[in-house]
Parts: structure tokens; sequence; C-alpha cells
């Protein structure tokens, strides 16, 4: 074949070559009479599809008790070392999550997150989902560092996470 | 060695005869899958983890138990043992309770690593699991869960074979069973429980000092060296963000094999700790306040000026080698010999006939028997317990003449326990003895009454003589003379004891004392009479080496010890004194010399980490880096320069007493710039022929010559004599500040013998007021056959007894009880 087209003389090129052109422009003036994509941000809300991954959640069983552990899986599966934890112990007067351990401190850098999700498919107890929030601009590199009182959802089910559900 | 040879998956390979199938295949390279066997310990066979084929056998066969045999064919993946591995896997989770989210060993778990290589990826069990209360406190440093236990029996089998001391025992029968503390409370805390921690190969065991502080993949591990003590353990040391949060054992088979004790395990939050010091101080109309580096060197400085060569330097404990060295060279350039590492001891012989040291710890592993002389060996060097454990095991003998019943004396074949200050008239009595046994006395000897040395000693003559026949039966052993007796009342003629001893049977000798870098200190320098290495003062070829090293001689005229020392600055001849890293405020036996000392000293400058007593008493306090925060080498008890490395940054402010003394030399128109702790490495071994990097130091002991000394006479005084035990876990300014050693160290208790007790109506667990010196402190006492009726057992490190402030007046100290409470409130 390739040898065929290098084989081609001038007129056969011409006829070969200028259907593609063809081709290729005929999709244009289809488009051309379509209405457009283009969503005129901020004025207009775009469609986020239903998988869509945005901003992290640590959510809430219904009770109110965290379903961080403070496991740190997430810490060590994600690929842009974007997640601090740092667990500690449940006392009976201060209890946060089920078990023996929660996370004291939760951040996570949005400026290096790439939102694979890897923290959520990790988490052995469905406590980091990621939500479908995008609008993560600020004016300050500090600021995109989410603590954990940015990262909990305000009440449980916020999220979107069915609080009841086990894991 | 006869050898045989085998077949393990279609290769062959030829092992010594013994050796079993587990460690064959180890040496082809075939990794087979164990929890129970561990390779410090013999084999077990409990956990059959560890199933390989062989041909011509009926059933799979426990690798680590079976002796490979001659023309023996081995499968390590045939299909029957990849499912008998499954079905182990199995059945081990059957209970598991597979928290590993919150469990401490995740993701350094074997049996994580091993069911996700072999296990099943299901379970067939959906029955209720069996369940026991989750994180059982069973002491201030380790937790239990015996859940996640999956009797492997490496924790009790440790505290059998390997540490002696039975801290852990199995409990129950079948379904019910679990590891516990033994039902008899044991007296005192186990040394070496952080050994369970890091064999047990699950998460049962776990440090409550670690506890959810980070994972294995947050640690940055860096190599270390325990310094609590003069072993000198390796170690890792893992820090998380700038905080140490972990150490563990670093393999070295030449000092602490695979194990660390407690105090180097859990003795690290210090670093981490909010008190440290963290800028310079200078005393200004009496009292201390802030100051900037500059202002406080330069303080120093001149006064250093101003007072040399009247001016001295304590301390070396807690400096690498190279900063020992550093301190050495910068106080001999001011033209002052005054040099002491020994800054805690009233018994400062010349380092030349007494330096401190051991040979090689190697040497335990052939020598024929040990003799512990006032050597408190557990409590003090807690890991060269383990070795000599491993020694006895194997056949050595054990003796030791101690005022206190050693924890280990079941350990050894005779052990004698004498009168305080007695340790000398046993050892010549035992001397004696030996020589009437191998059928010549030496002249000197003779005048050794047996008899009267035994009642001078408070020991039945019948215990000394057995004493004498177990050592004539051993041969030359190793003597080792332990604080006990360098802190007793006459260590001079205790040594002449222990050379007359070694002169009529033989045998080597170590002398143990010091910490962390204490031995290195002396090797560096930091003695009054001796150059780097050990050497003389007046050796010519080391005063013209270091001329050309360091560009002047060293001074002539000897310095003065730490006690002499002391003399001087309290008649006003020292004007200036530099501690570095030590506290003899608080750790000098003569706390009224050392008063008077402070008192004529025109400025005391201390480099510390925390505000210890020495520093409160300082013109001038300089924030020092710890052992975790700077590079360079610690020198232990061998003489054996190992290597670290910082796991973290100081507190901002703080600077490592290297850079503390490069600073004060450039003030001091000496600058040396070495650009490197390597460098100054490089310079103090050409200085100290000797000092190589991971040798122990070849020492020169004095030949053993029989040196009768006269006993003084006894004094008759009131009270019980206080014989000064140093524990393990103490209150020190360090270890206070350590999550968990604490409470190890718990409450001082003072022990009384029986017949005491019953003359002052006291019972076990009773509070008493115990007057030593001029102080006095409320504390509990415990009923023990520990030491000899009239003594009373005083431990050290304790706020409760400052020892600096015991002014003894005579040859021993006495103590004076008085009943508070002559019934314990909770019987023990
Ligand atoms: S979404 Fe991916 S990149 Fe972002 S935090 Fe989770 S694992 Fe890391
Ligand atoms: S969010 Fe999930 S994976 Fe991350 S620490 Fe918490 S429990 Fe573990
Ligand atoms: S606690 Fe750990 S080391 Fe001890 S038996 Fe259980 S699993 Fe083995
Ligand atoms: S034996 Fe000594 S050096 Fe070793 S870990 Fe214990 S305190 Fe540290
Ligand atoms: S490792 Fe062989 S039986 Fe446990």
């Amino acid at each position: 074949m390739g040898g065929a087209v290098r084989n081609r003389n001038g007129w056969q090129r011409v006829v070969v070559e200028g259907a593609a052109i063809l081709k290729g422009m005929a999709v244009t003036l289809r488009h051309l009479f379509r209405p457009p994509v283009t969503v005129q941000y901020p004025e207009e809300r775009p469609r986020i599809a239903g998988r869509f991954k945005g901003r992290h959640w640590l959510t809430l069983y219904a009770d109110g008790t965290e379903r961080c552990v403070g496991c740190e899986l997430c810490v060590i599966v994600c690929p842009s070392q974007a997640i601090y934890v740092k667990a500690a112990e449940n006392t009976p007067d201060h209890r946060v999550s089920r078990g023996e351990r929660y996370a004291e401190d939760f951040q996570i850098n949005m400026l290096r997150c790439i939102f694979c999700g890897f923290c959520e498919e990790a988490c052995p107890t469905g406590a980091i989902v990621l939500g479908r929030d995008f609008e993560l601009a600020d004016y300050r590199r500090e600021a995109l560092i989410y603590t954990k009182s940015m990262l909990q959802e305000p009440y449980p089910g916020a999220s979107g996470r069915d609080p009841n559900r086990e894991v | 060695m006869s050898t045989v040879t085998l077949t393990i998956d279609g290769r062959t390979v030829t092992v010594p005869k013994g050796t079993t199938v587990y460690h064959a295949a180890r040496q082809l390279g075939i990794e087979i899958p164990v929890f129970c066997y561990h390779d410090r310990m013999p084999p077990l066979g409990a956990c059959r983890m560890c199933f390989v084929q062989v041909e011509k056998m009926p059933r799979l066969q426990t690798s680590c138990t079976l002796e490979a045999q001659e023309g023996m064919v081995v499968w390590t993946e045939s299909a029957e043992v990849v499912e008998a591995r499954r079905a182990i896997l199995e059945f081990l989770l059957i209970n598991h309770p597979l928290d590993c989210p919150i469990c401490d060993k995740g993701g350094e778990c074997p049996l994580q690593d091993n069911t996700f290589k072999y296990g099943p990826g299901a379970s067939r069990f959906v029955e209720p699991k069996r369940h026991f209360p989750k994180a059982i406190r069973l002491s201030p440093v380790l937790t239990l869960d015996r859940e996640r236990c999956i009797l492997c029996w490496r924790c009790t089998r440790f505290g059998e074979v390997v540490a002696g001391d039975h801290a852990l025992k199995g409990h129950d029968r079948g379904y019910r069973t679990h590891i516990d503390t033994p039902p008899v409370t044991l007296e005192r805390p186990s040394k070496f429980i952080g050994n369970t921690i890091a064999i047990c190969p699950v998460g049962a065991l776990t440090s409550a000092v670690y506890r959810f502080r980070a994972r294995p993949w947050d640690n940055r591990p860096t190599p270390g060296v325990c310094t609590h003590c003069g072993v000198g353990c390796a170690t890792w040391v893992d820090a998380r963000g700038g905080e140490v949060v972990r150490v563990r054992a670093r393999e070295k088979p030449e000092v602490n094999d695979i194990w660390l004790c407690d105090l180097g395990f859990f003795g690290y939050d210090y670093t981490n700790h909010p008190e440290r010091l963290k800028v310079p101080y200078v005393r200004e109309g009496g009292v201390l306040r802030e100051a900037t580096w500059d202002e406080a060197l330069e303080r120093v400085a001149r006064a250093l000026v101003r007072a040399a060569p009247r001016v001295g330097a304590l301390g070396g404990e807690r400096l690498t080698v190279e900063e020992a060295y550093l301190l050495g060279r910068l106080f001999r350039s001011l033209g002052s010999n005054h040099l002491d590492a020994r800054a805690d001891s009233r018994f400062a012989p010349s380092p030349r006939d007494w330096a401190w040291g051991a040979g090689p710890f190697e040497a335990l592993d052939t020598a024929p028997g040990v003799f512990l002389v006032g050597c408190d060996l557990s409590e003090d060097y807690p890991v060269l317990w383990l070795r000599l454990k491993r020694a006895l095991d194997r056949g050595a003998v054990g003796l030791a003449v101690a005022p206190k019943r050693l924890e280990v004396d079941g350990y050894l074949r005779c052990a004698v326990v004498h009168g305080y200050g007695g340790e000398a008239d046993v050892l010549y009595a035992v001397a004696r003895l030996v020589a009437e046994r191998k059928g010549s006395v030496p002249g000197l000897l003779r005048e050794v009454d047996v008899d009267a040395s035994c009642r001078r000693a408070g020991v039945p003559r019948e215990a000394v003589e057995y004493l004498a026949q177990c050592l004539v039966a051993a041969g030359p052993v190793l003597f080792a003379v332990g604080r006990l007796s360098w802190d007793g009342p006459e260590p001079e003629r205790t040594l002449a004891a222990v050379q007359t001893l070694r002169a009529v049977s033989g045998g080597d000798l170590w002398l143990l004392r010091g910490k962390g870098n204490a031995v290195g200190a002396v090797l560096a320098g930091l003695a009054p009479d001796t150059l780097p290495g050990l050497v003389p003062l007046e050796d010519p070829g080391a005063r013209e080496r270091l001329r050309r090293l360091w560009g002047f001689e060293p001074p002539q005229a000897p310095g003065l010890g730490t006690p002499a020392m002391l003399e001087a600055a309290a008649a006003g001849e020292l004007r200036v004194l530099y501690v570095a890293g030590a506290d003899p405020a608080r750790d000098f036996p003569d706390g009224s010399l050392w008063q008077r000392a402070r008192a004529g000293l025109e400025l005391l400058v201390v480099t510390e980490l925390f505000w210890t007593e020495t520093a409160r008493q300082a013109d001038v306090v300089l924030p020092a880096l710890s052992s975790f925060e700077r590079p360079g080498t610690v020198v232990n008890l061998e003489g054996r320069p190992q290597r670290i490395a910082p796991s973290r940054m100081g507190p901002p402010g703080a600077r490592a007493d290297g850079d503390i003394l490069q600073l004060l030399g450039e003030r001091l128109g000496r600058p040396v710039d070495y650009g490197s702790v390597e460098a100054v490495w490089e310079e103090l071994r050409r200085a100290a022929p000797g000092l190589e990097l991971d040798r122990p130091y070849p020492f020169n002991r004095p030949q053993p010559e029989v040196d009768v000394r006269p006993a003084r006479p006894l004094e008759a005084e009131e009270g019980l004599v206080v014989v000064p035990a140093s524990p393990l876990f103490r209150k020190g300014e360090m270890s206070a500040r350590c999550r968990g050693l604490p409470d190890l160290a718990g409450s001082p208790v003072v022990g009384v013998h029986a017949q005491d007790a019953a003359a002052l109506g006291l019972m076990d667990g009773a509070e008493v007021e115990v007057d030593v010196g001029a102080t006095s402190a409320r504390v509990r006492v415990a009923v023990t056959d520990a030491v000899l009726p009239g003594h009373l057992l005083v431990p050290v490190g304790f706020p409760e007894f400052p020892r600096a402030r015991w002014a003894a007046s005579g040859r021993l100290l006495r103590a004076h009880l008085r009943v508070l409470e002559p019934v314990g409130r909770e019987s023990r």
C-alpha cells in the first residue's frame, strides 16, 4: 500500500488527497449548523457527569462519628503525595471514630491532587469521597491546602454519601 | 565438619550436618514463609507455615524443624505445599480481627505479607469471631491485642531463651489461649520487652509509645547509636516530619546482635521535648536571662582568655568523639590540661592505668566464664547481659560478688552478696583459696586471713570456698568490674584485689563504667594526664605528632581530674569551668564539694539540652543538640567508634557542641576550620592511633600482680549502710522526658533485709522517711534478701535521692529510717 502511495502520479494524488480535504470540510460544515457546546461559565452552570471527581469530603456516620480511622492508606496510594494524615488514639471520653484510632490531622494539598480518586478507592471505611465541586480557586497557595475542618462534611450525608451505609 | 547434600526444588545444595531444611533453602535463595521460627532461637514447629514436601516422607514436613539429610529431595512450591500454606493462613485468620487499618503493624506485618503472597484471598469462615478486650496495656510501654495474636510463641520464648526474664507467658488452653504477664507479678518490669514487639510477627504486641504516631512509609530511617549506656547498640532512628517517632535495633552481631534494651527502644522522646533549651542564657545581676549567641560566646571567650590557663572542662558522655577531641584541643591551646570526661565519679585514676572500657564484646562468646565484680550487668549494660546469657547457656561459668543480689543471680553458678565495701575482702579471700587449691600461695597472699576477710565482708566462709572452687574449675574467666565497685568506698583496693585474683587465676579484665561516649571522650583526650589515644602526657612521640597536627604542643604540666578540679575551683585556683553535657551538680557524688567549687568559680559554662541542676547554677548556658540531631562518631565501651547520622533538626537556636567549640575557637583567635565532621575524625585518627571505625580499641590492661592492701578499720556507727544501686529505669533529665519511661521507673522503693524490717517493725510496702546525709525522702519499703542485714538498698537517679547531697562523713554512708506507716496500704 505504502508503495502504491509513493508510485501515484500527479493526477491520482489530486483526486485522493482532495477527497480527504473535502471530507474534513464536511464535518466542519455540519457543526456550523449545530448549537454551541461552550458554556458561559460562571453565568451559566456546566453540566457535570455522574462520575465526575471533584473536591474531597471526609464523611460521617449518621451518629456523627467520623468514618476515617487515620489508617493512612489514602496517603500511601496517592500518586501525587497530596495527603497528610496524623493519627491519634480514641479515648472513652474523647471518641472521634469507631475503633481505636482516628485522624487527628488530615490535610489534602489541592494543588497537588490530580483527582484520580485512588484515595477513595483505597479507603477501607469509605471515609474519603471525591465530591462534585470543582471550583477550587484561591488567591493564596496556602489556602489550597485543605485542612480537616474544611474537608469534613458539615453534617452526616452532606457530601451525598449515605450516612447509614456501613462502608 | 561433615556435610550433607540434598536437592531442593531441583537444585542441589551442600550444608553442614545438622542444618535445617529451612536454612538449606535459604542458602539457595529459596524463600519459605515462617511465623514461629526466628533464627535467634531454636526452632519450635508451632505455626506450620513452613511446610515443604519431602519425597519418601508420608506427610508435609515443617522445614524449620526438619534436619537436612543426605540425598533428601525437597519441594517448596509443589501443589500440595501451596495448598497447605493457603489452608494454614485461612486457619490463622479465622479468629484474626483483620483490623489492619487501625493496627500499628500495618505496612510491615509478616501476616499481611504472607497472606498477600500465599493466602487464599477469601475465607470460608462466616461465623462470629472470637473476641478479647482490645488494646490491653501490659506495661507503660507495651500494648497487647490478643485477637491479633497467632500464638507463635516468639515473645514467650524470647523471655525464656534470650532475655531470661520470663516477662510474658501463655495462659489458658485451646481456643482461649492467650499471652499475658506471668501470674506472679514480676518484681520489676522487663528490660527487654521492646524486642518482643520487634519480633512479634503480627500486631499483637505493639509499642505504647509509638502507638499511632506514624506508618512505616512516613518514616525516614537513619542509622544511629544508642547513647543511654556504654554498650553502644546500633539503631535505626525513624523520624517523621522532624520528630523522632521510633527507635529500632539495627543488626550488628558484634555489639547488640539484633536486640536493644527498653531504654534504647523507648528513650527517644526527650529529643522532641518542648522544654529543650532554645536560646543561650547569661547570668546578669544574679539571674539568668536570654542572650544572643554573640553575647554569650563573647562572655565565655573573654573569661577564658582572662583566666587561661586556669580553666578546665568536664564532660563528654553526651558529645561525639569528634566534639570531645575539639574540646580537648581547645583547652590545651589555652595551656590547660584540666580535662576530664568522668564527671560523675570521685574515683578518677589515671586512664593510663585504669581506662574505662572493655575488650571486644565477642570475647564473651568464647570465654570460659565471667566474674562480675560489683557489676550489675542487667541494670547498667543490659544488652551485654543478653550476650552473657548466651555464653552461660553455652556452658560458660557465671560468678559474681556484689553488695546486692543481682537480678540475674539465678543464672550464675555462684554469686556472693557481701556487706557494702567488702568486695576486696571477698576477692582477697578467693585469691588465697584459689592459690591454695593450685598448690602455691605467693608470699604476699599469705597475709590474707580468709576467715577474718569473710567476717569483715559479712559472708560465710563456705560461700567464698565455693566461689573459689568454681573459679578454679572454670579457668581464666573474664573479670568485669562494674559501677557498684567503682562507686564503692575503696575502689583502689578493689582493683588491687582483682589484680591479685587475676594473678593467681588468670583472665582478662574489663572496666565497665561510663555511658554514651564516655570511653570515647577519654580516648579522644579528655583526661588530665593522657593525650588522645591514652598516650602519657609526656610521651615525646605523641607530643611531636600533636604539634604537627595542631601547630602547638600540649601543655607540659599534668592537669587535674574531676575531684581535684573541683577542689581547685573551691580554692579559687581554677577560674572557669566548661561543662559539656554533664550534670556534676547532680551526679558528682560529693555535693558539698561541688557547691564550694561553684562558689569559687568566676564563670561556669554549661552546654545542655535541658535545665539541669548544673545549668541552673551556671553563668552561661548554651543550648546544644542531642545525639539524634548531629552527625559524628560515638565510641562505646569496647572503644568501638560507630557513625551516627542526624535524624532530625534540633530546635532552632540550639547548636551542636562541635559548632560551639569552633565558634569559640574563632573568638579566642585560634580558628580551626575543619569543614566537615569527617575531617575532624581523620585528624583524630592520626592523633590517636588505634582508633578505627567499627573496630574495638586495643586497650592495654595492666599486667596482673599480687597486690595485697590492708583493709581500713571498720567503724561502728548507727544506722543502715546505704547500698546505692542505679537501676536501668531512672528519672534522669532525659528519661523523665520520654513517654513511658517514668512509669517504668515508678516511684523509688528502698530495700531492707527481713531481719532489719522485723527489728524496725516494718512490713513489705510500709512507708518510711529515709534520712541520708542532708537529704530526707518519703518512700516505700520492700522487704528483700537482696542486701545483707544492716544495709539499705537505695535506688539512685530519682529526684527523691539526690546523690550529690549525700555527704559521706565516714567510709560508709548511713541511712536512718523513720517509720510512717508500718503496714503497706495496698499489699503488693
Ligand atoms: S484523588 Fe488521587 S491525587 Fe488526589 S488526593 Fe486522592 S489519590 Fe491523591
Ligand atoms: S480517609 Fe480512609 S484511607 Fe484515608 S486515613 Fe481515613 S480511613 Fe484511612
Ligand atoms: S503476641 Fe505475637 S509474638 Fe507473642 S505469641 Fe502472639 S503473635 Fe507470637
Ligand atoms: S543496652 Fe545500652 S546502648 Fe543498648 S539499647 Fe540499652 S541503653 Fe542503649
Ligand atoms: S515456622 Fe516452622 S512451624 Fe512455624
